[in-house]
């Protein structure tokens, strides 16, 4: 793997240059090009404003803030790991005519994913500014917000391991393409996006198994990483169900710990299994 | 061999080379075929090239030929890294600029300029080092204003003008051609022997595959022929091309006189 990293490395123009391409790709063809990496996130974050202000306002105010925490990053994981499913298929054509280290194609659009997750964050922060300036009496910045960066190089390991992984077998069993989008919808289901993580925690089947369930979903690295971002860009919520109003309470930090040691064995795992396959991918039948 | 190229070091040297592909029965890739993994299926294996020995020396052209299903374009995709070897040894001194398929490595909606700075990375060389060399590179492929265009206008011709003008301005050490010298129109084809030409003077190596043999005996100063994935003879070109076609000759007469 040492060698595997050394090579890498000297290719690193290379790397930026792929990124380069895939983002000038993206939007070669639209008349509003680059913008559209900004006017997606500040679309979204009026309509869930809109939706969880008047049509399913659950009491907490500005909740549509929460919701963005949480679904921005979600929203790196899966397009990345969508993305990378197609990354190295698309290109065998190329890479039957010259070499470069094969992980740059998933690699390249895990980080072009990356700044547009860059992006979202402006326009969180830029959201955050206008909830200040229309009730200045509440700061909804938070000074834990510096964890943020941290945070994100857990999802960035996450996202590479298995972006790795998903290329190399999507290139040889193109099933997995389509086993991956099942698991993208169905993880955005059971991961602390729409709703948060008191919510599961109130919830009457936890209740009865003693808080058995809370820890167990929360060993899922997106559902911790979700409750993670939440709880490091914005102020605790009590959450009301029934009549009953409960007091937040925070996820202990040994989820996280859980879900950055998966992330980075995801990774490595990730990166042996993509060395072991690259080879083959030319020979693919 | 001549006595000069004895003492220098091989720019490319490869010591018993094997290629072995598998064949496999099943369909492409489905998850069927990973699920019953444990499943006997009949895998074929099929060894391309049965242990080669040569060895390229700066500032030579060595050309290979030999039948379809020979071995030649393996040989030359194991030397521009494309295909890891199944066993032997490759040694390859200095950079590789690789003409398999001229302008393979282009993207239809990206123009030709941004095609310039993605190819010329691929080949080695620095965004630096490439933007320096676009007014060049332009002027050699005679695109012209065309250059700002997305290639997907560009017909096959002007493709293989500007996929040549990249790989000859990567400063190379090593040329891998692969029957793609014939581009263009005449006078294009005859400014790309000219640069092929001081390409080697500058001591440049050139390994090239052609089944066009007056190219072969005009330009190689060695040659290679291949059969069956082995090196039947290796020698001044005019010698094995002779040989070669003799061959070939008899192997036709084999081929006629055999009874229906």
């Amino acid at each position: 793997m040492k060698e595997e990293l050394r090579e890498l490395w000297r290719y690193r123009e290379l790397l930026f240059t792929i990124v380069e391409r895939d983002l000038r790709i993206r939007y070669k063809n639209s008349a509003l090009g680059f913008l559209w990496s900004l006017i997606i996130p500040i679309v979204t974050t009026g309509v869930l404003t809109f939706v969880y202000g008047y049509l399913a306002n659950n009491g907490v105010s500005n909740f549509s803030a929460y919701v963005m925490a949480a679904y921005l990053p979600y929203l790196f994981f899966q397009q990345s790991i969508l993305d990378s499913a197609q990354s190295v298929l698309s290109q065998v054509p190329l890479i039957k005519k010259i070499y470069f280290p094969r992980e740059l194609l998933p690699l390249g659009i895990i980080i072009a994913n990356f700044i547009h997750l860059l992006l979202g964050w402006l326009v969180f922060f830029a959201f955050l500014g206008f909830i200040y300036i229309r009730n200045p009496q509440v700061n909804p910045f938070q000074f834990s917000t510096i964890q943020l960066p941290l945070l994100m190089l857990i999802s960035l390991f996450l996202s590479t391991g298995l972006g790795l992984i998903v290329s190399a077998l999507n290139t040889f069993y193109e099933d997995v393409k389509y086993l991956t989008g099942v698991a993208m919808y169905l993880l955005f289901f059971l991961s602390p996006i729409t709703y948060t993580s008191e919510t599961v925690a109130y919830s009457a089947i936890n209740q009865r198994t003693n808080g058995v369930l809370f820890s167990l979903y929360h060993l899922n690295p997106i559902a911790a990483l979700s409750t993670g971002y939440r709880q490091a860009l914005l102020a605790p919520v009590s959450i009301t169900i029934g009549n009953t109003t409960h007091p937040p309470i925070g996820m202990k930090p040994m989820y996280l710990y859980i879900a950055a040691a998966v992330s980075v064995v995801v990774l490595i795992g990730g990166y042996a299994l993509f060395n072991r396959m690259k080879w083959r991918f030319v020979e693919r039948p | 061999m001549t006595e000069a190229t004895t003492n220098r070091t091989p720019t490319i040297s490869v010591r018993n080379l094997r290629k072995k592909f598998r064949v496999s029965n099943a369909a492409i890739g489905g998850l069927k075929t990973l699920l019953l993994w444990w499943k006997k299926r009949s895998v074929r294996e099929f060894e391309v090239l049965k242990g080669l020995d040569f060895d390229c020396y700066p500032g030579e052209c060595v050309s290979v030929i030999g039948r379809n299903g020979a071995g030649k374009s393996t040989l030359l995709a194991i030397l521009a890294r494309v295909y890891r070897q199944t066993s032997g040894e490759v040694k390859v001194n200095g950079r590789i600029a690789p003409l398999l398929e001229l302008g393979a490595g282009f993207h239809p909606d990206l123009t030709g300029m941004e095609n310039i700075i993605f190819n010329g990375v691929v080949l080695g060389l620095s965004r630096k080092q490439i933007r320096e060399r676009i007014p060049q590179i332009i002027e050699f492929s005679e695109l012209g204003d065309s250059i700002n265009s997305p290639v997907r206008s560009y017909s096959s011709g002007m493709l293989a003008r500007l996929g040549f003008a990249v790989a000859i301005h990567v400063d190379a050490d090593i040329l891998l051609v692969d029957e793609v010298l014939s581009v263009g129109d005449y006078a294009f084809e005859q400014k790309c022997y000219d640069r092929v030409d001081r390409f080697r003077k500058e001591g440049g190596t050139i390994l090239m595959v052609s089944h066009n043999l007056q190219a072969v005996e005009r330009f190689s100063d060695r040659c290679v022929w291949l059969k069956d994935g082995q090196m039947v003879m290796s020698g001044l070109p005019d010698e094995v091309l002779a040989a070669y076609l003799s061959d070939q000759a008899s192997a036709q007469a084999e081929e006629t006189s055999k009874p229906d």
